[in-house]
């Protein structure tokens, strides 16, 4: 992990989907921050550039809090795309990015206020198939999709199975755009048809600690049968990956939290990256394929209570946690402990400087694995008299390659008579 | 035609020629680096060098007044320098000043002295000298805000080695491509030019080794399109071109010029290798294709 930058703010937030993104943050319901101040905000960070400051680039103040954020893409006319808030006075609220950023008020860039909920609002999420689309989820088991089409007129969802407690988390399925999950306090995690209008199947799960409670769901980035749970239960801070195909059973079990876990982030561009973070103060990197543990991060002074890389940027990721702070950070961290870090330089007051900026805990991570996006699949290079080295990967499936020196001899053509042999 | 096949027990990332043309090096996301002997239509293996912790992404020769001498580059964040002496390989310096995956290695035109141009996804570009004496002493530059992908070396022309003028240029995921000029009296290198064209990360880029009045780069992309940018040395601006005017099938992975830099050729994620070539009109065209 290289810190990159940190917030300090107990908050909750999304991350836009600009490759260089920006990350909006709202002050964290259920929350009491050192100045015991009621007050909550909405602030927008442009973290990433350049620019060394540590002030919002957005900061407005509104009477309530935030339970999630989420930001949808570019959309219409909205260049920026729309940032919803699910908010504790059971508001559903809808602003337009651009205009935020553009210095107008809240009031001037709300798009929308939405009344449907009659309990806090405690779960938002964009539809990652159809962009005009979003679902949200509070108390009482309460669940709304909505399309930013005919903003006023959000539908529910069907029918449960049983009746339903607090819903506070949401997720949609990557591939199949009628299907989403919904988990909270009721203990199991819900699989929804928007097309059959149902809850379609259960999830749950009692260990040989302890029941689970199945509180936190995402799905996997392509395969539309596949999610992950995880469990918010002390005795039982589990990890499950299901595929729904037999969902009397999870195909595997992560352990490794010693407590809760309260968020999980399933990367979308590569299926073998999935952060955690929890009630110890951890947030953990898993490869769910393989069940194993590949990255500790340096642990807080509070919970996690969220964790999420940054969509068009996976080495980057936050999370936010009950110590008043939203850490961005990157995915690896091959820099030598702190000791020789801060012993290459001569003048004892930058030492002091160093060591004081420089965070005490290293965090641990397996680099062997590398993210899938860093995977040159094909290169080509030059030789010497026109030779051409070529390596390409036959199949996507398999990771094996195949290199070819070939030989250009004109402007037209490429020299392939001769005879190939191999290895 | 020679096909190499199973070479490594998981992908290979890159391939490259000795300066004669006679030995292959190749890494793989295996963390090994292997060495050919590439004899008419024969090839035979010569040794397997182990030392890297993680995927090895890319190698470059030295040029061979320096020896036979390797560098290469790996997730682990490190670059480690290997030599052949008496038929057998070994490591002889590391380098590993990176905080994440160092993307790409390259030499410095020779005339320079043994010098590295290394780009990493902590989004800082080390220039590494080493000397006589065995120490290694780089110079670190914050470049892309958000990782670099690639870089390379202007060449030498005998203007620049008169005037000490060192540039090369730099592609990462903030979608830009940067030249960077020597600048002797801090003894680091400045940000000359940010050419903006990309809508996504810059895959690789490659400066045309050719000594014409007039400076040719490269630019691939993972938004399947190419960009060439070139400036007069008189000019003060680069002026941009795309290499076609539709996208390519799938990413663009890699850039690399012929020797004589009249070639260019381009990998895509289809597996396939396009050649071009820019006609007197100077419009670029399509000069042949490597298909496996």
């Amino acid at each position: 992990m290289v810190k990159l930058s940190e917030v300090e703010r107990t908050a909750t937030f999304v991350w836009s989907h600009d490759s260089l993104p920006l990350l909006a943050t709202g002050s964290a319901a259920g929350a009491v921050d050192l100045d015991f101040s009621a007050s909550s905000k909405l602030e927008i960070w442009d973290i990433l550039s350049s620019k060394l400051t540590k002030e919002p680039i957005v900061s407005a103040a509104l009477d309530t809090k935030f339970h999630a954020l989420a930001w949808s893409k570019k959309y219409a006319d909205h260049t920026n795309g729309m940032l919803v808030g699910a908010l504790e006075n059971s508001i559903v609220q809808f602003w337009d990015a651009k205009k935020l950023i553009d210095g107008s008020s809240l009031d001037a860039a709300s798009i929308y206020i939405g009344k449907n909920h009659s309990g806090p609002v405690k779960a938002v999420q964009f539809s990652p198939t159809e962009d005009h689309v979003l679902a949200t989820a509070g108390a009482k088991g309460e669940i709304f999709i909505w399309d930013t089409n005919k903003i006023d007129h959000p539908i529910a969802p069907g029918k449960a199975m049983t009746p339903m407690e607090d819903i506070t988390c949401l997720s949609w399925n990557n591939s199949v755009s009628h299907v989403f999950a919904s988990a909270g306090t009721t203990g199991y995690t819900s699989i929804w048809d928007l097309r059959a209008q149902k809850e379609v199947l259960h999830l749950n799960y009692t260990s040989p600690t302890g029941r689970c409670n199945l509180s936190v769901v995402s799905w996997h980035p392509s395969e539309s049968t596949k999610l992950v749970t995880a469990s918010d239960t002390d005795g039982a801070p589990y990890i499950l990956s299901w595929n729904l195909r037999n969902p009397r059973e999870p195909e595997k079990i992560l352990t490794g939290h010693k407590k809760g876990v309260l968020s999980l982030d399933w990367c979308p561009q590569d299926d073998e990256l999935l952060l955690s973070s929890g009630k110890d103060n951890s947030t953990y990197l898993w490869d769910p394929k393989e069940g194993t543990k590949i990255g500790e991060y340096p642990t807080t002074a509070n919970w996690v209570f969220e964790t999420r890389f940054a969509p068009s940027l996976p080495e980057i990721f936050a999370t936010a946690s009950f110590d008043g702070k939203v850490v961005v950070q990157t995915l690896q961290d091959t820099s030598p402990p702190v000791s020789s870090k801060v012993s290459t330089s001569s003048n004892p007051e930058e030492f002091w400087n160093q060591l004081s900026e420089t965070d005490t805990q290293q965090p641990e991570f397996a680099v062997k694995k590398a993210p899938k996006w860093l995977k040159r699949p094909t290169s080509v290079s030059f030789g010497f008299g026109g030779k051409i080295v070529h390596v390409t990967q036959p199949n996507k499936d398999e990771a094996k390659s195949t290199i070819s020196i070939t030989k250009f001899v004109s402007d037209t053509n490429v020299e392939d008579a001769a005879n190939s042999l191999t290895a | 035609m020679v096909t190499i096949g199973n070479a490594h027990d998981d992908l290979i990332h890159d391939a490259v020629l000795d300066y004669y043309g006679k030995r292959l090096a190749t890494c793989s996301s295996d963390k090994t680096i292997k060495i050919f002997e590439v004899e008419g239509e024969t090839h035979k293996l010569v040794d397997t060098l182990r030392g890297h912790d993680g995927p090895v992404w890319q190698v470059s020769w030295a040029h061979p007044k320096f020896g036979v001498i390797l560098a290469s580059c790996s997730y682990d964040g490190k670059v480690l320098i290997w030599k052949e002496e008496n038929g057998s390989w070994s490591s002889i310096a590391e380098h590993a000043i990176h905080q994440a995956s160092v993307n790409s290695v390259s030499w410095a035109p020779h005339e320079y002295g043994p010098i590295l141009l290394c780009s990493s996804s902590d989004g800082k570009i080390s220039v590494v000298e080493f000397k006589e004496n065995g120490t290694l002493t780089p110079i670190v530059i914050q470049a892309h805000a958000i990782g670099c992908n690639a870089a390379s070396w202007a060449p030498a022309s005998s203007v620049s080695l008169q005037q000490n003028e060192r540039r090369f240029v730099s592609g990462g995921c903030d979608n830009l491509v940067k030249i960077w000029k020597y600048d002797e009296l801090k003894n680091t290198y400045i940000e000359e030019y940010v050419l903006e064209a990309h809508s996504d990360w810059v895959r690789d880029v490659a400066w045309s080794p050719s000594l014409l009045t007039k400076s040719y780069i490269a630019s691939a992309s993972q938004d399947r399109t190419v960009y060439i940018w070139t400036k007069d040395d008189k000019a003060t601006t680069w002026e941009k071109k795309l290499l076609k005017d539709d996208k390519f099938p799938d990413v663009c992975w890699r850039a690399s010029w012929s020797l004589s830099g009249n070639i260019l050729a381009i990998s895509g994620g289809d597996n396939k290798v396009t050649l071009w070539k820019e006609s007197l009109q100077g419009k670029w065209e399509l000069a042949g294709e490597v298909d496996q």
